[in-house]
């Protein structure tokens, strides 16, 4: 095996190995506190609404967003904008009905949500199905990512590189617990924003900052022989349900990924909870405008030519750019900035894995360890050494699926996928248990198999999987069904599942129990209070 | 971190947070005035916002699918429709997460605590730790001031 590629970016090592001293000393700093479960799963709810804000942003804004939004829309312009719009408009269904209630209502996995008036047992099992299957998902997907992008940046090998992103993350995650996670997609935030931000200067600045400027140049540079870029639609998605789809998937499941929902049992109160949701629409909504800068540019700046540099999906369009804005290739400017931006993407990767690892491994712990299979006879220390474990176990386990599948996995069709089982297995169950009195047991467990069943079964059968290009119709196997993201579908059902699994059994006791939830979720009393700290 | 204030040897008391506060009259809150007012104003805002923002983003993703021709078109240069309709939805995001942050530090926290004032003596850290060592906890309702 070479470890070494024969180009070894040298600046790209140092900045890697400066991101990785600042967070292994976040970690060594917060695993002092990191013994009891409110401090590992929660941060001991001492969380400010604004340091919340930036870690949601840190904990969403993944590698997916920063390098493949902007080098979709290097080579296809409106369409990559697109998935950008329905990653932000997603925080308002957050917002409106989950964020505040989540927090008055929970006390580290979404299971709890639905264990308080369900019975504990179905409903822990059902919510940690839907938490483990969008998680591992997730976390499959950022891995493979986090290989490509540090084989091709800094020279290391595939495998090498998913096993130092896997280390690192399970670093952060046994020893920090969540103190170490939020802290890490804080520093990590506050690191893609400023990078996101010195690029976008350096862009708008070969247009005299003229917005309308960068339009013009990226259209004309768009206009070029085989070019796919357009300031219009229909250029990637080309199947119109489909999109529609995709776009119902999108703003539906942000409100069912664990790992952004888990963030909201770290902060004090709901105030605390709905002033981060606000605080995050600002960073990413800023965020998307610069990436259409960014991917403008990219298309201005490297034209046609830069497509093949780019690599699959475009999404090396970013680091190129920064690496021709910096002085070329072979420049020290060039390669400085090329090392930085590796940097960002190697930190924003990182920060959003370890968040994935801790709330599937909360899942196991919290969920299927302590409350199942101990039924709450074990002790705190005893669930924080189980979630440790798990996290352990997941690590693994996603390292060497992601070796083995290798950069075979295409990368944005398994983020699609998440916020599939997102949207139609977690979303609709936890909306219904906190606003629908009539909801129970059955309805819960009938609405998360719809859920993932019909999104995966869908997923399995849809053209990309079949070999058909992405959003072409009438590709694959089974030319009758040429929905590639299954939400419009998939979402439905999981909602049905809920209904007709509540309407068509007896359980009525959830309704007495709805009482305290409904106060709890809708006023704070009772809420989880945060722990002071040593 | 912090020791629990109940004997952890004790089952119940490791279980203590996850027990329903029975000692509150949780119904007797949802029926009272000031809980019907906050769900209601709520509801009036979040139920129409929540209509309005799928209905508006949905509609751009049906345009965007499904009217290639219109979003193509030009505004001002190469500024087009498309991406006029695109900014509107990061406009909307904004104003509406705003307007409920507002709405919610003015209107609906102090309905919340008015809702529960008369109970939240019942939620303290010391009232947690009673109600572990001693439950049932068996308060009237007569004990309840303002009654």
């Amino acid at each position: 095996m070479t470890v070494f590629a024969a180009s070894i970016n040298t600046t790209a090592v140092v900045v890697f190995a400066i991101i990785l001293a600042i967070t292994l000393g976040i970690t060594y700093w917060a695993s002092k506190r990191a013994s009891s479960t409110a401090q590992f799963y929660a941060a001991g709810r001492g969380i400010t609404g604004t340091q919340n804000g930036l870690a949601i942003s840190g904990d969403y804004l993944s590698a997916a967003s920063f390098l493949g939004i902007a080098g979709l829309i290097y080579l296809y312009g409106f369409d990559g904008f697109l998935y950008s719009i329905g990653f932000l408009v997603a925080f308002l269904t957050v917002m409106f009905l989950l964020a505040e209630r989540m927090r008055n209502a929970g006390k580290y996995t979404i299971a709890d949500v639905l264990a308080f008036r369900l019975r504990e047992r179905p409903a822990r099992v059902a919510a940690a199905i839907g938490t483990l299957n969008v998680a591992a998902f997730y976390l499959i997907a950022q891995m493979v990512g986090a290989g490509v992008l540090i084989e091709k940046l800094v020279g290391i090998d595939f495998t090498l590189s998913v096993l130092i992103t896997g280390t690192f993350m399970l670093c952060y995650v046994v020893f920090g617990g969540m103190v170490a996670t939020t802290w890490v997609q804080i520093v990590k935030a506050v690191l893609l924003m400023i990078g996101i931000v010195v690029m976008s200067i350096f862009v708008l600045n070969k247009v005299g900052f003229n917005p309308i400027e960068l339009f013009n140049r990226a259209e004309a540079a768009g206009k070029a022989e085989e070019s796919t870029f357009s300031l219009g639609p229909g250029t990637f998605l080309k199947n119109p349900i489909d999109t529609v789809s995709l776009g119902l998937a999108l703003v539906l499941g942000t409100a069912g990924l664990p790992h952004i929902l888990m963030r909201f049992f770290t902060v004090p109160n709901a105030k605390a909870a709905r002033s981060s949701v606000v605080t995050a629409m600002f960073i990413i909504g800023f965020f998307y405008l610069l990436t259409t800068v960014i991917g403008f540019g990219a298309r201005a700046i490297l034209g046609q030519k830069g497509v093949e540099a780019a690599g699959k999906g475009g999404n090396l369009a970013a680091p190129n750019l920064a690496e021709s804005l910096g002085g070329g290739a072979g420049t020290t400017g060039g390669d400085l900035f090329l090392a930085v931006i590796a940097g960002v993407a190697f930190a924003t990767i990182l920060a959003v894995v370890a968040g994935l690892v801790l709330s599937a491994s909360s899942a196991v712990a919290h969920d299927i360890w302590s409350s199942i299979i101990r039924k709450g006879q074990n002790s705190d220390r005893e669930e924080v050494m189980a979630a440790k474990i798990a996290a352990l176990s997941i690590g693994a386990i996603a390292m060497v699926i992601a070796i083995l599948g290798g950069e075979g996995l295409n990368v944005s069709f398994m983020v699609g996928l998440a916020f599939a089982i997102a949207a139609s297995a977690n979303f609709p169950a936890l909306l219904l248990a906190l606003t629908w009195r009539r909801f129970n047991t059955v309805g819960a467990v009938t609405g998360v198999l719809f859920g993932v069943v019909s999104a995966l079964g869908l997923i399995i059968i849809s053209p990309i999987v079949w070999g058909g290009p992405p959003g072409a119709p009438d590709t694959g196997a089974f030319t009758w069904y040429d929905l590639n993201n299954p939400g419009l579908i998939s979402i439905p059902l999981g909602f049905l599942g809920c209904f007709l699994g509540t309407m068509l059994s007896t359980e009525r006791e959830t309704e007495h129990s709805y009482h305290e939830l409904y106060v709890r979720s809708e006023t704070g009393l009772g809420a989880e209070r945060a722990v002071a700290r040593s | 971190m912090a020791e629990p204030l109940a004997p952890k040897s004790d089952d119940q008391a490791a279980r203590a947070d996850d027990a329903p506060h029975q000692d509150i009259d949780w119904e007797a809150i949802e029926a009272s005035p000031e809980f019907q007012e906050l769900v209601h104003k709520r509801r009036s805002f979040v139920v129409p916002g929540t209509i309005f923002f799928l209905s508006w983003y949905m509609g751009f993703i049906v345009l965007a699918a499904y009217a290639e021709d219109f979003m193509s078109e030009r505004v001002y240069q190469g500024l087009t429709v498309g991406y006029c309709l695109a900014l509107t939805q990061f406009v909307m995001v904004l104003v509406l997460g705003i307007m409920y942050l507002r709405r919610a530090d003015r209107v609906y926290d102090p309905l919340a605590a008015k809702a529960i004032e008369r109970w939240t003596y019942l939620d303290t850290d010391a009232a947690r730790a009673r109600h572990v060592e001693e439950r049932p906890v068996a308060i009237t309702t007569s004990e309840v001031p303002g009654r």
